[in-house]
């Protein structure tokens, strides 16, 4: 059984259907991709996952669990985690106290308790992010913002992480060395689900791909069903996009 | 049946009158995101101006309105929207609401200057038509009602029609949605702004046109409040819907009619007059209960323009530290008079200290802090005092003042429970009306509460006097009934509860308070519980309002009903904290010392300057004297938008170069003390030493890093970082594009366009 299970969300924006009865799945220990052309109903997906916005109809099921209609923080306490595409870092904190902030607020409800201290060192070597430690993270670089978000969400120990376009921002060699960390995560037990521009991330490192387009979900398989597919090409030439 | 017919007549009269008030307020709403406190003000100066131009300079009726609604009031608008509004983008919740609540002082101030400053003076606006009525059921309905009742028709369905059915009205419905996308899409955003700063202001006129001769005698702040009443309706219509507001202007309106009926006019009975009043609140807080709860809020895109440091736990023991001894060898130098303004100013600051919790650390709003200084008042009272007791007597114990801050805290979570759920500014919005209702129902009555609880009699007693006395500490052998006493006691009791913010701004809860500030979304996605957490500090923060206040009160002894409850006093001190460095704890020393020094101590100066020169009497008095008195803390309030981060900052950026010359600064403050011993002699002035040390202040970092440039080189380069590195090193913001458009001189780009960080 899958670890979240997402069925038939639908999501109106006024008249504009941002999802429409959507599927998606994610198991542990495994990357699934989730792609698909500017507004194709990504991030809103991320948001019913996480509680932020309630859908129309559908079910958000997590370890056999309907989680449809608990408050956002209930759902992060069963093991949900994200980034945003549009950061949502504490702008009057440091790196590392964002970071560590993300801890204490944990350890208030996980057990067993980690001393958030040490965890948020652990973290910020783990992304490489020691060097930054110190500084404002409204100066530092995008990319590196991204990465910041990535270690918040991880200092909630979480099943599954939702990845909103992690790797915008970061170099070539650094999303290189991102896609590494990513296999080590699941390698360790957790579900990720990653929404990604960069194709050959997701081709590196997703074992199955979800592909939306306007709402709804136009194909999905292993990603290189995906690259052979036609409505995938036709999605992404057709919408003008991809660089 | 015929009663109740006529009742309804006569609440949906006044259901017009709210109904453009509220509409108006919406209007700039949802085009600007400001919601402007200062439309009552608005509405009371353009009643003034209509008064003046009718019956000062006997114009024609419909000159006058003309004049009035059409050409003063949206000129009012568009100067608001021009020289200050159009400053708050990008800045803070609370920014975007201190900034229109200094606009109201000052339009408030400016109105008292021009008509009542000598005192009170008889403006008695007529009706339109008079006293004519017509009979309707057997009720009086005046000609007057009848047009109020015209023009809110003729408003909605001008605004229905502007709003829906033309392009400046989708314009300035897509403005506030997101004005970057409509800037793309050729829309004028800085034109729909206007226009609806115009028409809002225009309907403000309108209203305080209309509502005036309900009043008989013109007063300016009641009248402000009589617009006040309207804004639960526009809450209704979450700031937004024209219509709900209308309808919500209407159930307001009939509403009281009903009561009125219900209560056979009840002017008779004070405690049912009270609850009259109320009814807008009461309102309020209903309305909020239905509203439903918005998306989580995330982070502001463009980076709000408020930062804050903090300072280590060594850094804030050092400066209580100079704090308390500097107010010590202040307060011997002092005269008896000087001692109590400094005094009152401690006791003020000790209320703001609740606000650099509340706003300064959460973002969240308190308007109210004075009701919580008048719960805390009452719960003391009854312990220490007692109806027979005599408070010159006795001492303010532990016990009461713990009791006080356990019943401020209580409420405190009791008003926040419905607003919890909705943004910073309906909890805001919610504290005021607290504040009314509290105001209305308990501090006006004047008989005691008397019951029974499990057969034990008790009696409550309320400003039954209309005053209550306050006992003062009688604390380890000192009698802080001396006046420099307890303003050391004070002085000792701020650096305390400074600390222990500082302590709780550094540790796990403070990161979690702050946390939640920026970014109240992604908090919830690492499981906190946010409703929980921000009921927490807002009850926190109740209490501490009620221990400064309780302080506040034992300062002033006796304290009268009348002033400082009825919701402006809270208003002036959340907007002086807020300028005086919400982040911080000398924010809130700066805002009491400065709101007793300029309520109190410049217009004296000036008085005393106008007796020393009588030629220039008008000039000192009146022109400087009273003019500060009535605007200069709310003109001090609007420079905010051009430096969110408060005064606080401001002192402190330019003293952290010091640390480089650490000898010409130790030399700065020896010479100080040795100033200070001269003046303690008698051998210069008191107000010499005063003035030097304040402008010391100012000029000595200047002067040290002229001395040594050397050692300044960065900070005189900062913001001179090399350009090539600017979107590499840290993103691109909006300063650097306006010093690349300044440096290459291009025109400016629009300013509002926001940055592209991501
Ligand atoms: N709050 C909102 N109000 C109205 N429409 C919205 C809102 N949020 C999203 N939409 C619309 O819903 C659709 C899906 O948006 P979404 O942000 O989920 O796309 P996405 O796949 O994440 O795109 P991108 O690759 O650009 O991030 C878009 O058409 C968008 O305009
Ligand atoms: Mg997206």
């Amino acid at each position: 059984m899958p670890l979240l299970e997402c069925q038939h969300l639908n999501v109106a924006f006024g008249g504009a259907k941002a999802l429409n009865n959507v599927d998606v799945t994610a198991d542990s220990g495994a990357i699934t991709g989730l792609i698909g052309p500017n507004g194709a109903g990504k991030t809103t997906l991320f948001n019913c996952v996480t509680g932020l916005l309630h859908p129309s109809s559908g079910v958000v099921v997590l370890d056999g669990r309907d989680i449809t209609r608990l408050p956002p923080f209930k759902r992060s306490r069963l093991g949900i985690a994200r980034t945003f595409q549009r950061l949502e870092l504490f702008s009057s904190l440091t790196v590392r106290d964002n970071i560590r902030v993300a801890g204490e607020i944990a350890s208030r409800w996980q057990r067993p308790r980690v001393d958030p201290r040490r965890e948020t060192e652990r973290v910020l070597d783990l992304l490489a992010l020691g060097h930054l430690a110190d500084r404002d993270v409204t100066e530092i670089p995008t990319g590196m913002a991204r990465r910041v978000e990535v270690g918040r969400a991880l200092m909630t120990r979480p099943k599954i992480l939702l990845l909103d376009e992690p790797a915008s921002g970061q170099d070539e060699a650094e999303t290189e060395e991102f896609g590494d960390l990513l296999l080590q995560l699941c390698a360790d037990g957790i579900a990720i689900l990653l929404v990604e521009h960069d194709v050959s991330l997701v081709m590196k490192v997703c074992s199955y791909v979800h592909v939306l387009d306007f709402g709804s979900t136009i194909a999905r398989g292993t990603p290189n069903e995906i690259q052979a597919n036609p409505v995938v090409l036709d999605a992404y030439l057709g919408a003008d996009q991809e660089p | 049946m015929q009663d109740f017919l006529a009742y309804t007549v006569l609440g949906i009269c006044l259901g017009s009158v709210y109904a453009i008030a509220a509409t108006g307020l919406v209007v700039t709403y949802s085009t600007s995101g400001v919601f402007n406190v200062a439309h009552g003000a608005v509405a009371t100066i353009s009643a003034l101006v209509y008064w003046q131009l009718r019956q000062g300079w006997h114009l024609s009726t419909p000159l006058a309105i003309v004049l009035t609604i059409c050409v003063f009031a949206p000129a009012v608008g568009i100067f608001l929207e021009l020289v200050v509004m159009r400053g708050l983008r990008d800045t803070s919740e609370v920014t975007r609401l201190v900034i229109p609540i200094a606009v109201l002082l000052a339009i408030n101030g400016l109105a008292t200057w021009v008509w009542f400053r000598d005192g009170s003076r008889a403006i008695v606006p007529k009706k339109f038509f008079g006293e004519q009525h017509l009979q309707v059921l057997g009720q009086a309905v005046y000609y007057h009602q009848v047009i109020g009742v015209g023009l809110a028709m003729a408003t909605a369905g001008g605004l229905y029609v502007l709003l829906y059915r033309s392009r400046l009205g989708v314009t300035m419905r897509a403005t506030v949605d997101d004005r970057r996308l409509l800037m793309l899409n050729g829309g004028r955003p800085d034109r729909a702004s206007l226009g609806s700063w115009a028409i809002g202001a225009g309907l403000a006129g309108l209203a305080g046109v209309l509502l005036a001769p309900q009043q008989g005698a013109l007063q300016i702040f009641a009248l402000t409040l009589l617009v006040f009443d309207a804004y639960p309706a526009a809450v209704g219509g979450r700031l937004r819907s024209v219509p709900i507001t209308f309808v919500g202007a209407m159930v307001l309106g009939l509403t009281r009619q009903y009561f009125d009926w219900v209560s056979h006019a009840g002017q008779s009975w004070l405690a049912l007059r009270n609850l009259r009043n109320a009814i807008p609140a009461i309102l309020l807080f209903a309305a909020l209960l239905f509203l439903p709860q918005g998306r989580l809020r995330g982070a502001v895109v463009a980076r709000t323009r408020e930062r804050f440091t903090v300072p280590t736990m060594k850094q804030a023991v050092a400066w209580g530290g100079v704090l308390i001894a500097a107010m010590a060898m202040l307060q011997a130098l002092m005269k008896g008079a000087a001692v109590i303004s400094l005094a009152n100013g401690m006791a003020l600051s000790l209320m703001a200290l609740s606000l650099v919790l509340l706003t300064g650390y959460a973002g969240e709003i308190n308007l109210a802090v004075y009701t919580f200084a008048g719960v805390a008042l009452i719960v003391a009272w009854q312990l220490d005092v007692g109806p027979t007791g005599l408070a010159t007597r006795a001492s303010l114990s532990v016990t009461a003042i713990l009791a006080a801050m356990l019943v401020c805290a209580v409420v405190g979570g009791l008003i926040a429970l419905p607003a919890l759920r909705l943004r910073g500014l309906y909890l805001g919005l919610a504290t005021f009306a607290f504040g009314t209702i509290v105001y209305q129902l308990v501090i006006l009555q004047t008989k005691p509460l008397r019951g029974s609880i499990f057969g034990h009699q008790f009696t409550i007693n309320l400003f039954t006097t209309g005053s209550l006395t306050v006992p003062r500490p009688h604390w380890f052998g000192i009698d802080f009934r001396d006046q420099r006493a307890f303003l050391m006691l004070m002085t000792v009791m701020f650096v305390l509860i400074g600390l222990a913010l500082v302590g709780i701004r550094r540790s796990a809860y403070g990161r979690m308070i702050i946390a939640m500030k920026d970014s109240p979304a992604a908090c919830a996605t690492l499981g906190l519980n946010i409703m929980r957490l921000k009921l927490g500090v807002f009850m926190l923060s109740s209490a501490l309002a009620g221990l400064g206040g309780l302080m506040w009160a034992a300062q002033q002894r006796t304290l009268a009903n009348n002033n400082n409850f009825d919701g402006f006093a809270s208003l002036l001190l959340f907007m002086i904290a807020v300028v005086g460095g919400i982040g911080y704890i000398s924010g809130a020393l700066l805002a009491g010392i400065f709101l007793s020094v300029l309520s109190v101590v410049m217009p004296n100066i000036f008085i005393k300057l106008g007796s020393d020169y009588p030629s220039l009497h008008w000039f000192f008095v009146t022109g400087i004297g009273n003019f500060t008195k009535f605007v200069g803390p709310a003109l001090i309030g609007i420079r905010l938008g051009k430096n969110p981060s408060g005064i606080a900052q401001q002192v402190m950026d330019g003293f952290r170069p010091l640390k480089r010359v650490p000898l010409g600064t130790a030399a700065w403050a020896s010479s100080i003390v040795v100033l200070w011993f001269l003046s303690w002699r008698g051998a210069i002035g008191h107000w010499t030493f005063a003035l030097v040390v304040i402008g010391s202040v100012f000029i000595v970092p200047r002067v040290l890093m002229g001395m040594f440039p050397e050692r300044f080189e960065d900070v005189a380069n900062a913001g001179q970082e090399d350009p090539d590195l600017i979107g590499l090193a840290r993103p691109f913001q909006r300063h650097d594009r306006d010093r690349f458009d300044r440096e290459l001189a291009l025109p400016g780009h629009d300013r509002s366009r926001s940055d592209a960080t991501s």
